[in-house]
């Protein structure tokens, strides 16, 4: 499957602004919102190849939303990756849960721009 | 009931008592004979070869020996009787049979009252000692009294580790099962239980003191610090003394700091996400537009936000350390791939600090058990710190060999090094040496967690230096083959899992909570 589509749920500007420049400059299709509740509605609308969740999000959490989307009998994104992306240290319970129903879980202060995308690329493979 | 005595002397004194005095007076009857036979010779009333006189002698020893002994056992009887209740009263083992009080004989004698006052004597003062901490005399309830009213701790353990005695300060509380449990959370594998199993079996007497121990985890009320001193000594009715001295009033307000610290360093690992960011991006967005020193201070710029990455990780793993969270999982990997990881970041802040950084991994290492970020955290702090203790123009360099059932990674540099009094001092957390408070920037903390991580992996770190000459740091890690069934089989103490990789895109801190 090639990924062209990708959401990123991210409240802080620079960061949110950082991974969207270079996603572009990669060569991909790259929406961007704000908050939890907006995050979540994206989702729903339009089927993204990847969306980049982060965790501490204003109005809806990153868990509440891969929950929604995720947690019950049926996945509503089957065709889709998701790439937790917080530096909010979880605590062990939480982080598994939300593992459970993600392609990766990334440290966002650990990984570059430029790392994110190889990443990207290698679930392309997958 | 107690009787303080010399281990196992009571049931010992009559055998021998009663041995000696039968070789005695065989050996003063055969004396006599010896006389009487000479004397019957010197007066020429019998001769040397008669067999009259051989008749006498012998009839003479056999006879009075006889009787000798008969009295002696006869007359003893009392002693032994006597002897034999009160090795049953001590609680010792005994072949002596125990007199029987009511015979007709004992009774018309007295000496049944003398045993009846004897097991009298006896039950009394054992009522008088209520089993376990209560005292009897005076002297001992006011050292106890005196000890209920310090503040610091005092538990006493038996050969069996049961608690037997504690103060009031003490922290220790009672299970459910009615046993005294000490609160005491030691850090990693450096328990109190660790040290006395090596003590039962080495050692005769040892000492040993551990600093800023907690009775509680973090957040839970009440919590207090101690710095404890243990004493053993083997084969002691009190087997093991541990001295508390509370520390908390010093030690809450690190803490405190701490969790400040670890609620800070989240916030700013948001700040660091940007620069480290935009910093990768503009490397090679600006290759070719940077001139003169220009991409010399880029290469600053990068090294030092990689640094603070680090020490913002050095700081949180610290907290999960020592709220119990620190998990490690370890797999199987191979030490010039754990480097591979941050060579380049390495790289850099030798470059950038003008250090000679020399690393040297012998092709054939077995594999060890590592968690990958982990052991590069470990690495990158002894680095770090090689280049911050030595000279400019100085060389770090990494080195590694087999050794045992371990690898052992060094980490050696000719920069300042220190005096052995600090040495044992360096993995205490906060710790930094009188001199590099002065002239070095750091937290204290990178040795703290670099031993906590290491110890995790059943390894362990230990440091030679000489002061004026620079300092070797060598980490030794388990070799993968000798683990490998213990983490299979699940039973690691760090639950060390083996990664299957399903599908898991893995990157630092993802398995460590």
């Amino acid at each position: 499957m090639s990924i062209k589509t990708i959401l990123c749920i991210e409240d802080d500007r620079f960061i949110g602004e950082m991974y969207v420049r270079s996603f572009k400059k990669a060569g991909y299709d790259v929406d961007w919102v704000v908050d939890g509740n907006d995050g979540l509605i994206a989702a729903r609308n339009k089927t993204y190849d990847v969306i980049l969740l982060d965790i501490m999000l204003p109005e809806r959490r990153g868990t509440d939303i891969l929950d929604a989307l995720r947690g019950g009998k049926e996945d509503l994104i089957p065709k889709t990756y998701v790439v937790v992306l917080t530096n909010f240290q979880q605590d062990d319970e939480s982080r598994i849960a939300m593992q459970k129903h993600a392609d990766a879980y990334l440290i966002k202060a650990e990984i570059t721009p430029k790392k994110l995308v190889s990443i990207i690329e290698k679930l392309e493979d997958k | 009931m107690e009787i303080k005595k010399p281990s196992g002397l009571a049931n010992q004194f009559w055998p021998r008592f009663i041995k000696n005095n039968l070789i005695f007076v065989i050996l003063i009857q055969i004396f006599i004979s010896a006389i009487i036979g000479s004397a019957l010779i010197l007066t020429s009333a019998l001769s040397i070869n008669s067999l009259a006189l051989w008749g006498i002698i012998g009839g003479l020893l056999v006879v009075s020996l006889t009787s000798n002994i008969l009295v002696i056992l006869s007359a003893t009887k009392p002693t032994r009787d006597l002897m034999a209740v009160i090795v049953n009263l001590s609680g010792e083992k005994s072949d002596l049979k125990l007199p029987n009080p009511n015979t007709a004989k004992n009774d018309r004698t007295g000496f049944r009252d003398a045993l009846q006052t004897i097991y009298e004597l006896s039950s009394k003062k054992s009522q008088e000692t209520p089993k376990g901490t209560e005292n009897t005399t005076p002297q001992q309830s006011t050292v106890t009294d005196a000890l209920d009213m310090t503040a610091c701790g005092l538990i006493a353990l038996d050969d069996k580790r049961k608690v037997i005695y504690n103060n009031k300060s003490a922290p220790v509380h009672v299970s459910n099962n009615g046993e005294k449990i000490i609160d005491l959370i030691f850090n990693g594998n450096n328990t109190l239980e660790a040290w006395l199993d090596t003590c039962e079996e080495n050692s005769v007497h040892n000492e040993k003191v551990w600093i800023r121990i907690p009775d509680r985890l973090p957040n839970e009320e009440g919590r207090r610090f101690f710095d404890v001193i243990a004493s053993y000594e083997k084969g002691s009715t009190v087997e093991t003394v541990l001295n508390l001295v509370d520390r908390t009033s010093s030690y809450i307000v690190d803490e405190e700091n701490l969790d400040f610290i670890a609620f800070a360093a989240h916030e700013l690992r948001g700040p660091i996400t940007v620069i480290r960011g935009y910093l990768d991006v503009l490397e090679d967005e600006l290759t070719g537009v940077l001139k003169d020193d220009q991409p010399e201070l880029f290469h600053r710029l990068v090294v030092s936000s990689n640094r603070l990455s680090g020490y913002i990780d050095n700081i949180l793993n610290t907290s999960r350390y020592d709220r119990r969270h620190l998990k490690i999982n370890l797999v199987e990997d191979k030490i010039d791939e754990i480097y591979d990881t941050i060579s380049d970041d390495m790289k850099l802040r030798a470059g950038a600090q003008n250090r000679l950084l020399t690393v040297d991994f012998p092709p054939d290492l077995p594999s060890i058990a590592a968690d990958r970020a982990s052991i590069g955290e470990v690495l990158g702090n002894l680095i770090d710190n090689a280049i911050k203790y030595s000279n400019e123009g100085g060389s770090v360099s990494v080195s590694a060999k087999a050794n045992g059932d371990f690898v052992d990674i060094s980490v050696t540099d000719n920069g300042i090094g220190m005096p052995q009094s600090v040495v044992s001092q360096l993995f205490q957390k906060f710790y930094r040496s009188h001199r590099s408070r002065e002239t070095v920037a750091g937290t204290g903390i990178g040795l703290y967690i670099s031993k906590a991580i290491v110890e995790s992996h059943g390894g362990t770190i230990s440091v030679r230096s000489e002061d004026g000459r620079g300092s070797i740091f060598t980490i030794s890690l388990p070799i993968y083959a000798t683990v490998a069934d213990k983490l299979k089989t699940g039973d690691n103490s760090n639950e060390g899992l083996i990664s299957e990789g399903n599908g898991w895109i893995k990157n630092h801190s993802m398995y460590r909570s």
